[in-house]
């Protein structure tokens, strides 16, 4: 049982490359976020329209979105869409897309409940002052929105973040996929990946101190 | 007792028009088949009890309820909901169009509606930049003289949180009125105010009546309402029961109207 030894010298050997995996486990997060960004907000649009049918729509879409495991999503978008539809993506806009598409459905969620704490009175006097819809959204609602929005977005991102490590399956080389790949040539998986753990962890806790920076930024001039 | 002190003369007498305006919520008619005119330069107060569809009707004026059937007819020029189930486009479309009859009125609201994340003057601002396309100096200068005269000088760069309910009060009508718009559309603008800021609110609202500024005033406050008004409307469950002067309306023998008003005055 004992047999394993421990030998942290290959994380000084190889601590660049785990570092530069970790460039790009961070980079297709990042893709991957301003992608459920958007796709979320359009969807929580969708979701709260005036229309029945954009609202069941944007409802289903959601819903089953969100019930698909990434893994799943990943394999369609990279597999399914090429054998399917011809439609080819790198290995790199195939997992951002898949994390977009999955995170965008959780955005969805969260935007919806942003949009939907804002006063309904706050519309209704930009309308009276013969405001439009869209500057109305995007001077009024949005921005008062946005505090409510941003401590369960950044879960979001970190869920993605976390989700990210799942990519190294169809090759592409994230911090996962070099702990991976250098462990089989060094067979110590234990250290690669305890130490790609706490390089997560040291992520996770930075990115929700900016968080908390960001929320008292938003807060300013106000304290209701 | 006159009611004519310092009220000012009525000009054209079918300034703003409504023709039979309905609107149901679910299977609650709230107002039924409405007609009432507006001259230029009047000020008509609507009275009556909670539920009554006073709110409602104010808010059919500019569309921000959309009246299910009838018009509002303003300056001559015809507004009808045309609110298409199915087309999405059209409905954007008419919305757009809408946006040009609001910007003639201005509205003030029983909770404020001042715009949290934004400063006094930003708030009157945004409409001077946005619907009026004026640039970001002038809208300046212009927010800061409408906050000056409803006497917010030294507020100006203050957020809403660090104001009292009438000072935010205050800013939503220098909100509405650096817009110069021809009617001003009061709804119950006293009754979320502390007390002792009513009277500071009232003294606003008749500012702008000794201006000639057309007006339609919904509230509770009776006495201000028989002191202000040129007519008196009298509304109960969605239809108008009757309509005004203070002084008919002081001596009616509608019995509704009559029970109303003993009981709020006693």
């Amino acid at each position: 049982m004992n047999s394993y030894k421990f030998d942290w010298n290959v994380i000084d050997k190889y601590f660049p490359e785990l570092i530069r995996g970790l460039g790009i486990t961070l980079e297709i997060s990042l893709v991957g976020m301003a992608i459920a960004l958007v796709f979320g907000l359009l969807l929580a649009m969708g979701r709260l329209s005036s229309m029945r049918f954009i609202r069941t729509v944007a409802n289903a879409i959601t819903q089953l979105f969100r019930s698909i495991p990434l893994f799943v999503m990943l394999f369609w978008v990279y597999y399914g869409l090429s054998l399917k539809f011809h439609i080819l993506f790198t290995e790199f806009q195939a997992g951002a897309l898949a994390l977009g598409i999955t995170g965008g459905a959780y955005m969805a969620e969260v935007f919806r409940g942003g949009l939907m704490a804002v006063d309904p009175g706050q519309r209704e006097a930009a309308m009276a002052m013969g405001i439009s819809r869209g500057t109305t959204f995007s001077h009024v609602i949005f921005p008062q929105a946005l505090r409510v929005v941003i401590p369960p977005s950044v879960n979001v991102y970190v869920g993605l973040l976390k989700g990210a490590t799942i990519v190294s399956v169809i090759g592409v080389s994230d911090m996962i996929y070099v702990a991976q790949y250098v462990s089989l040539q060094t067979f110590t998986p234990f250290e690669l990946y305890s130490v790609a753990g706490i390089i997560f962890v040291a992520l996770t806790v930075s990115i929700s101190g900016f968080a908390w920076m960001l929320e008292r930024r938003l807060g300013r001039g106000r304290s209701d | 007792m006159s009611n004519l002190s310092g009220v000012s003369s009525i000009g054209e007498p079918e300034f703003l028009k409504l023709v039979d305006v309905s609107k149901t919520f679910g299977s609650h008619r709230v107002l039924d088949k409405i007609n009432l005119t507006v001259s230029e330069g009047e000020v008509l107060v609507i009275i009556g009890p909670s539920g009554s569809g006073k709110s409602t009707l104010l808010r059919c004026i500019n569309f921000i309820a959309a009246p299910d059937e009838g018009e509002v007819i303003f300056e001559g020029h015809v507004w009808k909901s045309r609110i298409s189930k199915y087309n999405f486009l059209a409905n954007r479309r008419y919305e757009q169009k809408l946006t040009a009859l609001r910007s003639e009125i201005g509205m003030v609201f029983q909770n404020f509606n001042v715009f949290p994340h934004m400063t006094a003057a930003q708030n009157v601002m945004l409409g001077l930049t946005k619907v009026r396309k004026q640039n970001k100096d002038l809208a300046r200068k212009a927010a800061v003289e409408a906050l000056t005269q409803v006497g917010l000088a030294d507020k100006v760069d203050q957020y809403p949180d660090k104001l009292s309910g009438g000072q935010k009060q205050r800013v939503a009508i220098a909100r509405a009125l650096a817009l110069k718009p021809k009617v001003m559309l009061f709804d119950e603008a006293t009754s979320s105010l502390d007390p002792e800021l009513v009277n500071g609110i009232l003294e606003e609202i008749r500012r702008l009546a000794k201006a000639g500024m057309t007006m339609v005033v919904v509230t509770h406050e009776m006495n201000f309402a028989f002191q202000v008004a040129h007519r008196i409307v009298f509304m109960d469950e969605g239809r108008i029961v009757e309509i005004g002067t203070p002084e008919e309306i002081r001596k009616t023998t509608e019995p509704r109207t009559r029970s109303f008003l003993s009981a709020i005055l006693n």
